[in-house]
């Protein structure tokens, strides 16, 4: 087969957007939700559920309270953020090495209430984030250039 | 207060003799005293004839019931008579101890009821002295090993003129109470009722043993009516003594059958047989089959006791009807209500308290991590097309019974025996309708032994 269809450069912009925007809607969505509370969302709701997220993980952990409480508290903006400039394609690069981190920690939470399941499942994430770092060099259809 | 309607001095009326004396003296230490005096008024004596394993637990259950005071205590056996008279002692009762629970009810004049919890075959012997005594007495179930025996004692009742409870405790269990009066009766929630089946599945045990230097010798055993020592602990499995499992375990929960259902059997088959201890001469595996006849048509009911195995869920008495059924066990980890998917919702019940949706356990909703998002609506479990079988019928949904026990298992049934000894109000086992329960529970024996259907006649059930 040495007749190609399309440069690798094009199948790695592809793939990269692919991701791009699965990360995007994940973020976006796993922020979203963060605001909801029996079907219907608002910030109370929001403050309700992280409340309970960061009262859950300090009274099963070392971890202090006003410490979970501080990154409860931001981190559904920080999704919702992370989602739009995804999806959107604003400052790629900066975006998904923020999103990786909060993403460690996010499961930096689970593993010190010994969540193995949940673990594995940021793992995920986080691969998926290392994966698009990889790959951001191809990225295109986005609002800047990095 | 040895008579409940001839009670020398009651309570209001020591309250109100102190009141007036307040009026002519100084008021305060009048009042100490009329309190004190009120307390004293309040109080029953009691002794226990019998200090074993279940003696004990009654006296445990006892002692925070206000007012009661143990006087006195029997046992042939000095190593639980000491353990008992000591358990005694650490909560302030200066009960006296006695081998000879004549001698016991001659001397002790004070007694107002006894407890009795010796082997089955000394029930009618201790229960008809105590009440030829003038004492109220509370016994232990299963009322006697034999019909005889347990007529005498409902004969002696009435004619002493003295209240006789039997050990049936799950009677007075608010939660039993409940599942009766509420789910079965009351509001008809299981339906029309066909079938219970009930079980008490127990795993191998060893026989009991006694400390060496414990023994009892054998003419003083032989006086008492035991063979050896083994039998004098085992008593429960030999024939001269007791009636077996199905009098040990299955007396409480086919009482149930009768209890709930309010009817009595018309007829019982069985099958049993020693298969597995050879140390025992009573059963270790039976099963019985009877037929109640009930005012909304008839009631096939089992009841299974192993005591071989542990395995197909414990104890439990579990009655089946056409839009419901009720697992019911003294142990809560045991009991749930279900719904049939093509009864009524319960919601209505829910909302008046007849009925509870579980919180945990069967029919609760999956469990949420202290940190995770509550409502939150999880993928998996059985999809709707789960059945094997066309034939199969919707699930039953798991409901729990919003009811529970915050004190020992006997300790109501105690409370309700002293209430009815101090105000008359009605016992929840008389020795009558405990009578029905013995002539029901002694007739599995023999119907193993006959190896055919024995039919019952209406009065084999009134003493
Ligand atoms: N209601 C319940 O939940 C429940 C539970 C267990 C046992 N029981 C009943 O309680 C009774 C006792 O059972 P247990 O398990 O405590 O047995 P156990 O063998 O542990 O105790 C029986 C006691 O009675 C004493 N005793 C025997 N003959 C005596 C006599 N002639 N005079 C005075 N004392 C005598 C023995 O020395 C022993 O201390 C039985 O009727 C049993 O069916 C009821």
């Amino acid at each position: 087969m040495n007749e190609q269809s399309s440069s690798p450069r094009t199948e790695y912009g592809y793939a990269f957007l692919i991701l791009r925007l699965w990360l995007g809607l994940r973020a976006l969505f796993a922020g979203l939700e963060k605001f909801e509370s029996k079907g219907s969302y608002s910030f109370a709701a929001y403050y309700e559920n992280m409340g309970r997220m960061a009262t859950g993980i300090s009274g099963a952990s070392f971890l202090p309270l006003w410490s979970t409480k501080l990154f409860a508290f931001s981190i559904g903006y920080l999704l919702l953020v992370f989602g739009l400039t995804l999806l959107l394609g604003i400052k790629t690069r900066l975006t998904l090495v923020a999103h990786g981190l909060l993403y460690v920690a996010l499961s930096f939470g689970l593993m010190v209430v010994q969540e193995a399941e949940g673990v594995a499942w940021l793992g995920m994430h986080v691969v998926l984030t290392v994966g698009a770092l990889l790959l951001v060099r191809y990225n295109r259809f986005a609002v800047t250039r990095d | 207060m040895s008579d409940v309607n001839s009670s020398p001095v009651s309570r209001r009326d020591f309250i109100g003799t102190g009141a007036k004396l307040g009026a002519f003296l100084a008021a305060a230490p009048y009042v100490a005293r009329g309190a004190a005096g009120a307390a004293k008024a309040d109080q029953l004596n009691v002794a226990l004839i019998g200090c074993g394993e279940q003696g004990r637990i009654l006296t445990n259950a006892a002692l925070p019931i206000p007012g009661v005071r143990f006087k006195a205590v029997c046992d042939i056996w000095p190593y639980n008579l000491t353990r008992t008279e000591r358990l005694l002692k650490k909560f302030g009762h200066e009960a006296r101890p006695f081998e000879d629970y004549r001698e016991m009810l001659s001397s002790v004049s004070d007694i107002d009821a006894v407890i009795i919890a010796t082997p089955d075959f000394m029930h009618a012997e201790h229960t008809n002295a105590a009440l030829r005594a003038g004492k109220h007495v509370y016994c232990e179930k299963l009322m006697s090993n034999t019909v005889e025996g347990a007529r005498s004692m409902v004969v002696t009742a009435r004619e002493t003129k003295k209240l006789l409870q039997l050990g049936h405790q799950r009677r007075s269990n608010p939660r039993y109470q409940h599942a009766r009066d509420r789910i079965l009766n009351g509001d008809r929630l299981l339906g029309r009722v066909t079938n219970i089946s009930g079980q008490w599945h127990r795993a191998v045990s060893d026989d009991y043993g006694y400390p060496a230097n414990q023994a009892i010798v054998e003419a003083k055993l032989g006086k008492y009516g035991y063979a050896n020592m083994h039998e004098f602990r085992n008593w429960r499995w030999f024939k001269r003594y007791a009636g077996g499992p199905m009098s040990d375990l299955g007396a409480h929960q086919i009482d149930m059958y009768n209890w709930m259902l309010g009817s009595n059997p018309r007829s019982c088959m069985a099958s049993g047989g020693t298969d597995y201890y050879k140390t025992h001469e009573w059963f270790d595996n039976a099963i019985a089959i009877f037929e109640f006849p009930t005012k909304d048509g008839m009631v096939r009911a089992s009841y299974q006791v192993l005591t071989t195995t542990s395995a197909g869920g414990g104890y439990h008495e579990y009655f089946m009807g056409d839009e419901g059924a009720l697992k019911l066990s003294e142990n809560p980890k045991y009991t749930k209500l279900y719904r049939e998917a093509r009864a009524p919702e319960w919601d209505q019940w829910v909302a008046k308290g007849i009925v509870a949706s579980p919180t945990s356990g069967e029919g609760a909703p999956a469990a949420v991590k202290p940190w995770e998002k509550v409502g939150v609506k999880k993928l998996g479990g059985p999809s709707k097309s789960a059945g094997v079988d066309v034939r199969e019928t919707a699930a039953l949904s798991a409901w729990d019974i919003p009811v529970t026990l915050d004190k020992a298992i006997h300790q109501p049934h105690l409370e309700n025996f002293v209430d009815a000894v101090r105000k008359g109000t009605p016992l929840s086992c008389p020795g009558e309708s405990a009578f029905a329960t013995a002539v029901t529970v002694l007739k599995i024996n023999e119907a193993i032994a006959a190896q055919k259907t024995l039919m019952f006649k209406p009065e084999d059930f009134v003493a």
